[in-house]
């Protein structure tokens, strides 16, 4: 319901042609994705679906309720370990991958703003 | 749906570089999509402001401080350390089969794992987790690989069954509270098929090994007839102490498994036969240490660990195939603490005194009167058994809601209570409240093979039970039989059994609380500065029992009397035989040392200011009822206040002629109870102690008194050097 309003006010914001259009754009972006499940990968080869709870600008990730995932072997595909951790904090230095689980039309907008950059 | 879509992406991997995975294969949700978000995080994190997040309007800080940190060696126990799974250690050979080629050196890091499994079994017995400890070694974790090493395959199987013994015996009797990690098994292969058999398959592997020991030692005329038998290993120099050496670590086994075996046979039946294992256990730990010099100076591989109290091996060498990273996951998301194991020395010498203990358990004689299993609880207490130990006291002494499994609780009690045999099968103890009152001495028993610190909570909290007991019994026994009181000594059976239960009631009631106050000293608890109050409740907790106890005696004998002889007579009888039961007796010495010490205490305190109560926090009135509130809640003894502790307190003198008196006369009883207790060694002893304490604290006495004026720079202390309750006065110049 929440993430609906801020979606909303988004589009308003970007209807508008505010100079700080494309922070807010950014910024806003992120806010809308608060909630959505969450892939974290890093560095030692684990992984960890969460939901996407809080950043802050050293881009240390929060996620809700997630679970560790991590191969039994170093090398070649082999089954899968998993745990749940709860509450955890992926700090940005060892975060090596991220992914949201989005529409189709919400992962498009992201293109674009991947071809802006 | 997520598992299987995570999967998905993540089998991707293996084509991809682990730090640029997946944007492709990605049916997450039904009609979503996984979108690689990380430059757009990156960029919206640009443009936040310094200590701002983003976060949705449930977002609560305080919650999120308390996230755990991934890849934080304190917080994260997932982090990848050596290898990702046991099965990946073992395919890069860190638990290789067999242990070398060289078969030397095969049965050297043999000997090696036997010995830091050990040490990791004590250190576990200690108190910490099972995984990180005896399961951080990969061979136990997987049964099946060491099938084809027949000695590594016997230790192992072993060594879990072993385990799993003392796991269960733990568990049942819950006495682990403060070391809850023992019973954690994580879900670890505790019990593998086949280990039931593990003694057959360990004998098997002894006797093999006997026969190669055999064969090298024998002269060489007779060799050609053992030319069958294929040595240990290749050399041949070394043949002989290898084979010993393996053998005392097997024979170990075998005995220290049959002692936990025998000791859980119910009703003690198992008790001599662990007699004789505990020495064969006692005598191969000694033959390990010995061959230890063996070990450490045929070492020919491996790395040598840095000095010997951390070293876990005879030989001193590093050991192959443990890794207590593997299981750390196993516990809980946030990582064990690490965990520092006992050096090889360290873990026999605990073995060594496990086994002690254990054999003091197996001479606890199942005929003595509860009062003596008691006494006997708390001798064995003193000598720090650790929680294997207590939980085998606690499994002896309640098996199946009776004592030592064969005695039901309402006879013991009618026993203890000094009532005749009849009693025991009396309907009353369907009464409600007797149950209960047998359930009350259940967990009493339970509770005094528990650690100190636990035990004196668990003792404080009870006295209510016992008190509330003696009131609904009260009640309960005046409702089926009507006043109870007003015929105390009568014929009737029923009434003498009201009587009795009531009276040891209340003497059980002020043993407890004794006990509570005496804890206190081995915790050390108290102050100095606090011992004058301590001491002065100890006096009337000790009168009170003196008291009840004395009175079980004499109705006792009063009733026995009564039957057997005409009135007339029976009053002569009494007057001739009349005495003080020597267990009062002891009693008294004590309560003479308690009024001795307060009254000594609180001399010093209003005649030289010696132990005065200076602390910034508490007032002394506050600390007495800190110390004493359980005692007081439950009433033990009555109308006993801090005013009344206060004002006796502050009339003491040291030139008070009691005040002598009073170590005087504990000197005096405790030198004639010397004859009766000549057969109790466990009394004798405590007598002596309490005659030396009296004696030193007389002389100390006399210094004080003779010296105390004329030089400010006397010192005065008190030390438990004769008695771990009773403390004696040391006077110094400082």
């Amino acid at each position: 319901m929440d993430t609906e309003q801020v979606g909303a006010s988004v589009d308003q914001r970007e209807r508008s042609d505010l100079p700080e259009q494309k922070d807010l754009n950014l910024v806003d972006r992120v806010k809308k994705l608060l909630g959505h499940r969450m892939l974290v990968g890093i560095k030692d080869g684990r992984f960890f679906l969460g939901m996407f709870y809080c950043i802050d600008k050293q881009g240390n990730i929060i996620l809700q309720d997630a679970v560790e995932y991590r191969f039994t072997r170093r090398s070649s595909p082999s089954p899968m370990e998993q745990r749940g951790l709860g509450l955890i904090l992926i700090p940005f230095a060892c975060r090596t991958s991220c992914h949201v689980d989005c529409s189709i039309e919400e992962q498009l907008s992201l293109l674009s703003l991947n071809q802006q950059t | 749906m997520a598992a299987e879509a995570t999967h998905e992406i993540l089998s991707s991997r293996s084509n991809r570089d682990v730090k640029a995975p997946l944007n492709a294969s990605i049916p997450s949700g039904d009609q979503s999509v996984w979108a690689d978000v990380s430059s757009l995080l990156t960029l919206a994190c640009e443009d936040l402001c310094d200590g701002e997040l983003i976060h949705g309007v449930n977002f609560n800080l305080f919650a999120a401080m308390s996230a755990l940190e991934i890849m934080d060696p304190k917080m994260d126990s997932g982090i990848v350390s050596a290898y990702y799974s046991v099965d990946e250690a073992i395919e890069n050979g860190a638990a290789p089969i067999p242990l070398s080629f060289d078969k030397t050196i095969d049965i050297q890091r043999t000997i090696d794992i036997m010995d830091h499994v050990i040490a990791c079994e004590a250190t576990w017995h200690r108190g910490h987790s099972l995984a990180q400890t005896v399961f951080s070694c990969i061979y136990l974790l997987r049964p099946d690989r060491t099938s084809s090493h027949a000695l590594l395959h016997s230790y192992c199987r072993v060594v879990r069954a072993t385990c799993n013994l003392v796991v269960s015996a733990v568990s049942e009797t819950r006495t682990n509270e403060e070391e809850d990690l023992f019973t954690i098994t994580y879900g670890l292969q505790l019990k593998a098929e086949g280990d039931e058999k593990c003694l057959s398959i360990l004998h098997a592997v002894e006797e093999t090994i006997s026969r190669q020991f055999r064969a090298c030692k024998a002269p060489t005329s007779k060799k050609r007839v053992l030319e069958d038998i294929e040595p240990l290993q290749t050399n041949p120099d070394l043949e002989e102490g290898f084979c010993k050496a393996l053998l005392c670590r097997l024979r170990f086994r075998k005995h220290f498994y049959h002692v936990l075996i025998s000791m859980r046979r119910p009703q003690g039946k198992g008790l001599e036969l662990a007699r004789k294992h505990i020495t064969y256990c006692l005598s191969e730990l000694d033959s390990m240490l010995k061959l230890g010099e063996f070990l450490r100076l045929n070492n020919s591989y491996g790395t040598i660990v840095d000095g010997i109290e951390n070293q876990t091996t005879a030989s001193g060498c590093q050991p192959i195939g443990f890794d207590p990273t593997l299981n750390s996951r196993l516990s809980a998301p946030t990582p064990p603490r690490a965990i520092k194991l006992l050096s090889w020395r360290k873990a026999i010498e605990y073995f060594q005194k496990l086994l002690y203990d254990l054999h003091i358990l197996c001479f606890c004689s199942l005929d003595s009167a509860l009062e003596m299993v008691m006494h006997f609880v708390v001798e064995f207490q003193k000598l720090h058994p650790d929680l294997v130990a207590r939980s085998y006291l606690q499994l002896l002494l309640v098996q199946d809601g009776k004592i030592f499994g064969r005695d039901p609780i309402f006879a013991v009690i009618c026993k203890a209570a000094l009532l005749p045999d009849v009693a025991k099968n009396h309907a009353i103890q369907t009464n409600e409240a007797v149950v209960q009152l047998c359930q009350l001495l259940i967990n009493l028993l339970r509770i005094l093979c528990t650690n100190a610190a636990w035990q004196r909570r668990k003792l404080g909290k009870v006295l209510q039970e016992w008190r509330i007991i003696y009131m609904q019994l009260e009640i309960s026994f005046t409702h089926e039989f009507g006043d109870i009181s007003s015929s105390s000594n009568g014929e009737n059976l029923n009434m003498k059994i009201c009587n009795h239960i009531l009276i040891w009631v209340e003497e059980q009631t002020y043993w407890i609380a004794s006990r509570f106050l005496m804890l206190g000293f081995e915790l050390d608890l108290y102050s100095p500065s606090e011992y004058c109050m301590v001491y002065w409740y100890i006096y009337f907790v000790l009168v009170k029992l003196a008291d009840k106890t004395h009175f079980k005696v004499m109705s006792s004998n009063d009733n026995s009397t009564r039957r057997g002889k005409k009135k007339r007579d029976s009053l002569k009888h009494l007057a001739k035989n009349y005495q003080i039961p020597a267990e009062v007796q002891l009693l008294q010495c004590q309560i003479y040392l308690a009024k001795g010490l307060t009254t000594m205490l609180a001399a010093l305190r209003n005649e030289y200011n010696f132990f005065q109560n200076q602390g910034p926090f508490n007032s002394e009135y506050e600390r007495f009822n800190q110390h004493f509130e359980l005692l007081q809640k439950a009433g033990l003894p009555d109308q006993l206040a801090y005013f009344s502790f206060k004002d006796a307190a502050d009339q003491a003198r040291l030139s008070a002629l009691s005040l002598h008196n009073c170590f005087k006369d504990a000197q005096r009883i405790a030198r004639d109870l010397r004859t009766t207790f000549s057969n109790d060694p466990d009394k004798l002893a405590e007598v002596q102690k309490i005659e030396q304490v009296a004696e030193h604290n007389v002389v100390a006495l006399n210094l004080i008194r003779r010296l105390g004026t004329l030089d400010p720079s006397l010192k005065v202390l008190f030390e438990f050097s004769y008695h771990p309750y009773f403390a004696s006065a040391v006077v110094r110049r400082s």
